[in-house]
């Protein structure tokens, strides 16, 4: 399955950025009404992004009711909002609970049988068997036709992946293209790691998510080996954190990810000035 | 169906000969968590046993990829398993007996802070660390933030000149309800700057050297604890620093730091984005996170958590010892000891205790607190 090549980033909206907290004021004070974020993502799908990388979260249900139109997401999964990290106890079994509660009837119908069928992984705790669940859940609750991939937080993937829990990875791609058949792919700080791991274990995602810029800002395990990595692995690497944290401009960092071999890339909310205009001539070169 | 080269997880125990340096978590809330990631991705250490009397923290360790065997309670781990290192990341109110234990099976000790809220038993288990020689250390993952270890390296080289006013503040939003208090005290005690502030306190020690006088006042707004603490502290130079610090300021959902420093011959700010320097005849420069180094190999949850861990691991095998040990550990716990002092007294100055457990004297019997 092919992967979008230029996406609107939008998890600046959840904190996941590394821009200045002074950048991420102002997107907030752009994006905070319903309406704003609503005309903003779907000026951005008639500018050419494909599609907007975000977490579902009651901000951008409500932005997506104020839309006519469909908007293509990339479902950043599972979603965690910032305050619920310091009160609910870490890992997915407290976000399965959760999910739960709040799916719909047929989509908790599914997750019990899904469940019944890996029933000593989800009794062990096994993140490879809980995933999938979770993955059910919530993306029943997206509206239909608008998911247009899966990507497994970083949160969760990069936990994984310290742990060296190749399954949990195989059976992501597996279940969300027999599921979904959409394209899936990992979400990433550590995008050098991720890529010869998952090269290393035999898995084949459609995409990876991850920071690449001229300063290798954010490039794990460093910005040499992480590009080797893209180069050589042949893994579609979707880069984002395109400014560096605001070091260079947008225009300078999409042609440096780009002639290093990315796929694609997704310039987030909180970099773009000109949502519309900076995106179009992104699309166009 | 895409299936990994290797059916099993690649987290297999390695034979111990060839472990550099054995680790076991205890605690397996998030903090324990994050450093068990973190440690996991260490080329000289790895992950051995955990700890931690919730079976569903367990199974969740485990469900997340650590294969390795765990235990109800730290006893029964030291009583099965070799280590080398503990990590104790439990609820403040039980880490000292914990990091106790560790220290009676000669392992060394890494504790999250703080420590303990009374410096007392801070510095007893410091004390006796030492007397043991074993390696201690408290966490104070700030110092080794890439802004704020610059900011720090600028000071150190004299950039400032002597510092006469200081100015600094950390603020988060976690606390908006007496039960989001009591979720981070555990019902244990201490405020926001046991919680929250230590880790400023500490770099602001290592940068200006530790205060000797600190006076303050607390405003509670949802129960006993103080949400927000404004102090003077006074240093041995006769500078000042003029400190703030709250967990119930809305628009942090990652706390943020701030120090300004003036000194004879130049201004520093640094802040969680950048560090400024304005010195003599006009020079000024200005590096943000993009600029420095960023040497962690992983990113836990940002540069710090990695790079501390990393630290204290080369330190348990023979290198330098890092930021926080030894009895560096007391100096942010002594400072917080004066301020909850002169909380107590309507902001009396109170005195910094030095780091010896000798110079603390008891309570007087009838204080309030």
């Amino acid at each position: 399955m092919r992967a979008p090549r230029l996406v609107l980033g939008a998890r600046a909206l959840a904190g996941m950025s590394r821009a200045s907290r002074d950048r991420l004021i102002e997107m907030n004070a752009r994006t905070q009404e319903p309406e704003a974020l609503a005309v903003t993502l779907s000026k951005a799908i008639d500018a050419g992004a494909e599609a907007v990388l975000v977490a579902p979260s009651p901000q951008l249900r409500a932005a997506l009711a104020e839309l006519q139109r469909r908007v293509p997401l990339i479902a950043v999964l599972p979603t965690r909002e910032w305050h619920e990290s310091l009160e609910m106890d870490p890992g997915l079994a407290p976000l399965l609970r959760r999910a739960r509660s709040r799916a719909p009837a047929g989509a908790r119908l599914r997750g019990a049988l899904s469940t019944l069928v890996r029933t000593p992984g989800v009794l062990r705790g096994d993140w490879a068997a809980l995933l999938p669940l979770l993955i059910e859940l919530e993306t029943a609750r997206l509206p239909r036709g608008e998911l247009a991939g899966v990507a497994i937080s970083a949160d969760v993937a990069d936990a994984a992946l310290a742990t060296g829990h190749a399954k949990l990875f195989a059976r992501a791609v597996d279940f969300v293209h027999r599921r979904c058949a959409v394209p899936v792919g990992f979400e990433t700080r550590n995008l050098g790691v991720m890529i010869e791991k998952l090269h290393g274990w035999g898995v084949q995602p459609d995409f990876v998510i991850g920071p690449v810029n001229p300063a290798g800002y954010g490039m794990k395990p460093n910005a040499p080996e992480t590009l080797r990595a893209i180069e050589r692995r042949g893994i579609p690497v979707i880069a984002t954190e395109l400014r560096a944290g605001g070091r260079v401009e947008l225009s300078e960092g999409v042609r440096y990810a780009r002639s290093h071999g990315v796929h694609g890339v997704a310039p987030d909310l909180v970099d773009l000035d000109d949502v519309p205009g900076e995106l179009r001539a992104l699309a166009r070169g | 169906m895409t299936a990994p080269s290797d059916s099993s997880s690649d987290s297999s125990p390695r034979a111990s000969a060839s472990i550099p340096c054995r680790v076991a978590v205890a605690g397996l809330g998030s903090s324990g968590i994050a450093h068990a990631l973190a440690i996991a991705t260490l080329e000289r250490a790895a992950v051995t046993a955990l700890a931690d009397p919730r079976s569903a923290a367990r199974r969740n360790a485990a469900g997340m990829g650590f294969r390795v065997p765990s235990f109800a309670d730290l006893d029964r781990l030291l009583a099965r398993q070799e280590v080398d290192a503990v990590f104790v990341c439990s609820p403040v109110g039980t880490r000292v007996p914990l990091a106790r234990r560790a220290l009676e099976a000669g392992a060394a000790v890494f504790v999250e802070r703080p420590i303990a809220i009374e410096f007392a038993e801070v510095a007893a288990l410091v004390e006796e660390a030492n007397r043991r020689g074993v390696r201690f250390m408290c966490s104070h993952p700030l110092v080794h933030q890439p802004v704020f270890a610059r900011a720090a390296a600028e000071v150190a080289a004299g950039k400032l000149g002597a510092v006469r006013q200081a100015r600094a503040s950390v603020q988060a939003s976690r606390v908006f309800s007496a039960r989001a208090a009591s979720h981070v005290t555990h019902g244990r005690g201490g405020g926001v700057v046991a919680h929250t502030a230590l880790d400023l306190i500490f770099l602001l020690s290592r940068m200006l050297g530790l205060p000797t006088e600190g006076s303050a006042t607390a405003i509670r707004l949802y129960g006993e604890h103080e949400d927000e603490v404004h102090a003077r502290l006074k240093l041995a130079s006769g500078g000042e620093i003029r400190f703030d610090c709250s967990w119930s300021v809305p628009g942090y959902p990652v706390p943020g730091t701030v120090i300004e420093l003036e000194g004879e011959r130049g201004h520093l700010l640094v802040s969680d984005d950048a560090v400024e320097i304005d010195g003599p005849a006009g020079a000024h420069a200005r590096w943000i996170n993009a600029d420095l180094p960023q040497p962690a190999r992983f990113d836990i949850d940002g540069e710090s958590r990695w790079l501390e861990d990393s630290a204290f691991v080369d330190w348990v095998l023979g290198g330098p010892a890092p930021p926080g040990a030894g009895r560096e550990a007391l100096h942010a716990h002594a400072v917080l000891h004066a301020l909850d002092a002169s909380i107590r007294s309507g902001g009396e100055p109170a005195p910094v205790p030095s780091a010896t457990p000798a110079a603390i004297a008891p309570e007087p019997a009838g204080v309030a607190s």
